[in-house]
Order: C-alpha cells, then structure tokens, then sequence
C-alpha cells in the first residue's frame, strides 16, 4: 500500500511539473503530417448558422464547412469534421486535436498572440436589428439601450469596440440565446449577421428585427497554431486561388445569400 | 435556413439520448468502482489516507463537472496523452461520480453502529474482513435508495460532457434550436426526455426507501 | 510548437474575475435562503394530510428534480415573458436557483422529518403545544440538525449548478471565465485560475454553514 501511493505521489509530481513545462505536443510539422495521414481535421461550429449550423440529419453545413471541404480539396486530403462551440474551438487547436479551425473567427492583437491567421476567407455582414419604431441609426444612439449579441462572435468584439459605455450590452452563448432575448423582449436590439437576421424574419415572429445600421464589416480567418509556417502558406495560397477563380464567391452565395463585396 | 420536420426534432434527440444513457452508465459504474476504493480509504485507521481522501473528495466536489472535463480531455492532451473524448469524459464522469458515491456511503457506514465494530474486531478480523462481512452488508441496505437517488444527478450531469465534443440530449437540443429557432418545442421535448428517464430512477429510489424504513 | 502558459495574459481581467465570484456568491446566498424557506415549507406541507398542497408539492419536487437546471432556467428567463412577466438575467438565475433548491431542500428536510420519533409529538401533544410549535420546536429544529450536512453539500452543489447561468449573459464566474477566453483566447489559464476559485468558495461556504450548524444546534443540545 505505501509503495503504491509513493508511487502514485511521484507520477503526480511527475505529471505537475509536466504541466509547467512547454510542451511539445507537434513535433512533426503539421502540413507533412495532414498529407501523411490523408486527413484534414476542422474545427467547425454547429451553433451559429449561416457559418455552421446542422440540417435534420445532424450534420454541420454552413459556409465554414464548405470552407473546410475546399482546403481540403486543395491539400488533396480528406476532411474530418469535428463540431466545436466558442469555449472549446481554440483548445481542439492548441492540444493538436484539430489542424485548423474554420469557426468564424474574427482577429485582435491578443489572440494573434496564441494562433496565427490565414488571410481572410468571408466578408461578414453585421448589423444591429431591432424592431419596427425604435430609430437608431448609428453605434452612439445605443446609449442605455440592451443589446444582445454571441458572446466571442465577430459582431461582439466589433459592438464592443463601438458601443458607448452606457449602453447595456447582454452577451448570450449561441446564436439561439441572443435570438430568443431578442424574441422574448429580454434585449430592444440584437446585434447579428444579416443572413441570420432574415432568417428570423422568415420565420414571421411577433417582433421583427430590422436593420438599424451595419457594423464594421470586419472579415473571418482560418485559425492555425502558431509556428506552422508552411500550413499557413499553404492554406493562404488555397484562398487566394478561390478568390481568383470563383469558388469562393459562389460559397459566398450560397450562404450569405450576396456575391463576395468587391472591396474584399 | 434548415427544414426541420417536428418527427426530425424526435428523431434526433431520440439518438443523442443513447450517448446520455451511455455515458451515465459509464459513470455510474465506473463511479461505484472508484467510489467503493475511496470509501475505503476515507473510512481507513491511516490519518494520511483519509487526508489524501479527503482532499480527492474536496476537489470533485468542489469545483464544475465543467471544469473537470475541461481539463481532463484538454490538460492531458498539453501533457503529451492524446486520449480520445470518450475515454475523457469516461474519467472524468467516474472520477466525479466516485467523490459523491463515497461520502454518500461514508454516511450510510457510520450509521452502522459502533458496537458491530467493536464486535467484529474482538472476533480478530482484518480492516478488510470487517468491512467485507460486517459493515458493508449492513451499510448497504441504507445505501440503496440514496445511490439510486444520485444516479439522477449522474443522468443530468452527462450533459456537461458536450464541451469536448459528445452530441448527448441537451446538446443536440442546443444543435437543433440554433438551426429552428424553435427553442421552446425544442427544450420541451429535452425536459421530457430527461423526465422520462429520471423519473423512474427516482420512483425506484423511493419505493426502495420505503421499503427498508419498513423493514426497519 | 508548444503550448505556452501565459497568466499574466489574465492580468487586466482581475476585476471582471472578481465581480463574476461577486455574483456567484449573491446568487447563492438569495438561493440558499429562499430555497432552504421554501424546503421548510415544502417538507411541512408533505408531512400532513392537506388533500391539494400535498400532491402538488410532491409533482413540484419531482419535475425539478427530473429535469436539468439549465432548462428549468432557460423556461424562466425565455418563457415567462410570453405570460408577461419579464425578469431580469440576475431575478431569473436567482429565481431558477431558489425554485431548484426549494425542491431538493423539500425531499431533505421531509427525510428529516420523517425520522423524528412518532412518540415525540405526541409527547408534545400531551403538553399541549399548539401544531406550529410542534412543527418548529420538536420536529423541525431536531429534523434540520440531523439532516444538515446533506443540505449543506445540495447548497454547494446548487452554487456549482450557478455556472450555466452565464448562458442567459449572467454574468457569474463562469461568464467571466467565458467571456475572457473569447477575448484573449487562453482558455486553460483562465479555466485553471476558476476552477480554483469555484474550489475555495466551496470550501469555504462549506466551512461557513457548518460553522452555522453548530451555532444554530450544538446550544440547543444542552438547553
């Protein structure tokens, strides 16, 4: 019995200094290793539609998932899907349980500090909606207005950038939590993407949102660990060429239900 | 966005149910394993080893199932051990389950008077024998009804597990009303789910108890 | 490529860290003595023959203790508005938290009811004590002692269960903690400093209730 737990004490030491040690989980480099194993592994959303969301059969689609198919494509490998939400996305990245997350990630200096970012794959068209009556035009009219919006999404770090500091912003963990504060009266106002916005609209409910005003179209990247030099490259010259050629513009389409903006 | 027909909606929870009830049976077994060593030890005459039990117990009771499945799957994969999600949540939901199964039994073993105690030890059995023929024949008599209780707990703590990766019953209602915006048929039909298989459990951990208070 | 802790990447959150671990702890507090009020209630409505209360505190306590607690909170926050009663994220999370605690508090305290002696009350009965100063005097002071540690552990259990609050933008510790890691991206060392917050608030509310035990009946032993 004492040795057992001597044992088990010193494993425990073991595995505590482990933890405070950088560790070296790739040591391969991750484009060899994606083309060896003939597997793309994709971080994608299934909670946040039109970018991932799941059809009656529970499979992600959406435009990240075309997305991942089409650097797939061009790798030459299969794709493996693997659904994540915003607590979790970057973990399944930075353990090496995924080689790219395509999960409508949006930049800002801190995150650029723990994974790099291809260039940008969609335009993102945000706004704040709110319904008939209530005249907003602009970021500075939200003051003492409850706004809800996903919490991490791009149109959160972008609202969050522009809200004056009165104004009451009410952050939800999906897309369905802002859309039924929205809905139920909780927020005035949802700051969201147009598709999304339509899409409710659609639906015919009580209370429309319409759109009030855009916010900043700021685009998504492709997350990757940092360091993975020749990865990155690879998927930025996978872009480029869908840019050029058109595929991306018809991704565009399908899910945005708009042409790639000629600016982007 | 998506056509989700209302059968659809039944369908799919239906399957995200079997990861629930997988995963529950999991724990619960791998729990009661776990929990039977560690009562052993809380209940030891070693003062270390119930210091050592203790702290394991303060811990998982102490902190989210969250949390712990978080750091589980995620932290060994930082310390070089690429475990896969069910092997993850397997652990995890055991380890949790174990600190809760054994200071339940710890109440039910105390119960157990002390002269049974006293009795089996002027007899010269080991710490080992007592327990194996004395108390926990005793102990788990009262133990029954409460450890059916808790496998409820067990049941609605597996939805937790959707943060590394598993589609169980509330996750995919999760899934299905991000892609309906229908969130109350939705989260109805997941409560009732959750009902339907809680419920029974409970009935059972009920009619056990009478049963013993009767017998008592 | 390797992992790189960074906690010094948490150092401009300590505010926001520190007003989460405010609101769990308030969220507990109004839960834990409303849920534990309305237990007392519960357990005394169950422990006499009332032909309505009874059975419909009993299906009261068997819903909620079948169903998970975020869509218990989901239908309070998301649900009550259609019926015109808007709550707030703070009035919904702490309601949601009172009425799930208010049932598991209810089953408790009835097991400790149950277990005092028959020949007690009427012992009581004999000295002629009216019925509420039975219930409070013979067989809910003595039923709470006996049972106090199993209510304090559902009352942690009940301040861990807060954590899904932050799905309704509560903005309790997990929020927090959530609400970091989106903006920073380092989930682990935001998880690791909250998961050892959400540790020393459950040692120390399980210090503090059973320091209120023995205040509230070790005296009592004796006089």
């Amino acid at each position: 019995m004492k040795t057992m737990l001597n044992s088990a004490l010193k494993s425990a030491v073991v595995a505590l200094s482990l933890l405070c040690l950088p560790v070296v989980a790739h040591a391969q480099d991750a484009l060899e290793s994606i083309t060896k194993a003939g597997v793309l592994k994709v971080a994608v959303p299934q909670d946040f539609p039109p970018f991932g969301s799941v059809g009656p059969d529970m499979k992600p689609r959406g435009y990240d998932i075309d997305m991942a198919e089409l650097i797939a494509k061009g790798l030459g490998v299969k794709t493996e899907l693997v659904p994540v939400t915003s607590a979790n996305r970057i973990p399944y990245l930075t353990t090496g349980k995924v080689d790219l997350v395509i999960s409508s990630l949006g930049k800002n200096p801190d995150r650029e500090k723990v994974i790099d970012f291809s260039l940008p794959y969609a335009p993102f068209y945000n706004g704040v909606f709110g319904p008939e009556g209530l005249s907003i035009s602009g970021p500075e009219q939200l003051a003492g207005k409850v706004v809800g919006v996903t919490r991490g999404s791009i149109e959160d770090l972008e609202l969050t950038k522009v809200a004056p500091a009165t104004a009451d912003v009410k952050r939800y963990e999906d897309n369905n939590g802002t859309i039924s504060a929205f809905l139920s009266g909780q927020v005035e106002l949802v700051a969201t993407g147009n598709v999304v916005a339509a899409a409710i609209l659609e639906k015919n409910p009580p209370k429309k949102p319409l759109l009030k005003f855009l916010i900043k179209n700021s685009p998504n990247y492709v997350g990757i660990n940092k360091g993975e030099t020749a990865l990155t490259e690879k998927v930025n010259a996978i872009i480029t060429a869908a840019r050029a050629d058109g595929s991306l513009d018809a991704i565009s389409k399908t899910w945005l239900g708009a042409p790639l903006p000629a600016s982007f | 966005m998506v056509e989700f027909a209302f059968s659809d909606i039944v369908w799919n929870l239906l399957l995200a149910l079997r990861w629930t009830a997988l995963l529950s049976v999991v724990a619960f077994i791998g729990g009661g394993a776990v929990g039977l060593l560690v009562l052993l030890a809380r209940l030891s005459s070693r003062r270390w080893l119930r210091r050592l039990t203790r702290g394991y117990i303060e811990v998982f009771q102490g902190t989210p199932l969250l949390m712990q499945l978080f750091l589980t799957f995620f932290g060994l994969s930082l310390v070089g051990l690429d475990v896969p999600a069910w092997l993850a949540a397997g652990l995890a939901l055991t380890l949790f389950t174990s600190a809760f199964l054994a200071e339940i039994w710890r109440g039910c073993v105390e119960a157990v008077p002390r002269g049974q105690w006293e009795a089996s030890s002027s007899l010269a059995l080991t710490y080992l024998e007592q327990m194996r023929w004395v108390i926990l024949p005793q102990a788990l008599r009262l133990a029954v009804a409460p450890t059916i209780g808790f496998s409820v707990q067990v049941v609605k703590g597996t939805a937790v597990t959707s943060i590394i990766g598993f589609v169980e019953l509330t996750k995919a209602g999760t899934m299905i009303t991000n892609a309906t915006f229908q969130p109350f048929l939705v989260y109805g039909l997941v409560a009732l789910f959750y009902f339907l298989l809680c419920f029974p459990l409970s009935l059972c951990a009920k009619s056990l108890e009478r049963k013993f208070h009767a017998a008592r | 490529m390797a992992y790189q802790f960074d906690f010094s990447s948490l150092s401009g959150y300590g505010d926001l860290l520190a007003k989460g671990a405010g609101l769990t702890v308030s969220l507990t507090v109004v839960g834990g003595l409303a849920g534990v009020a309305i237990g007392i209630a519960g357990a005394w409505a169950r422990s006499r023959p009332v032909p309505v209360l009874a059975p419909v505190v009993a299906a009261y306590v068997e819903v909620i203790r079948n169903t998970p607690f975020l869509v218990q909170l989901f239908f309070l926050f998301f649900g009550l508005p259609a019926l015109g009663i808007k709550l707030g994220e703070f009035q919904a999370a702490a309601l949601a938290m009172v009425v799930n605690l208010g049932a598991y508090s209810t089953e408790i305290i009835r097991a400790g009811v149950q277990s005092i002696p028959r020949g007690q009350i009427e012992a009581a009965m004999s000295l002629a004590m009216t019925p509420l100063q039975i219930f409070r005097h013979v067989v809910l002071i003595p039923a709470l002692k006996k049972i106090w540690p199993a209510l304090s552990s559902q009352v942690v259990i009940v301040m861990l269960g807060s954590s899904v609050c932050s799905q309704i933008a509560a903005e309790e510790l997990t929020f927090a903690a959530n609400f970091i890691q989106s903006r920073n991206f380092r989930a682990f060392e935001v998880y690791f400093v909250v998961t050892a917050l959400y540790l020393a608030l459950s040692i120390l509310l399980r210090w503090l209730l059973s320091r209120l035990g023995q205040a509230l009946f070790e005296r009592r032993r004796h006089g």
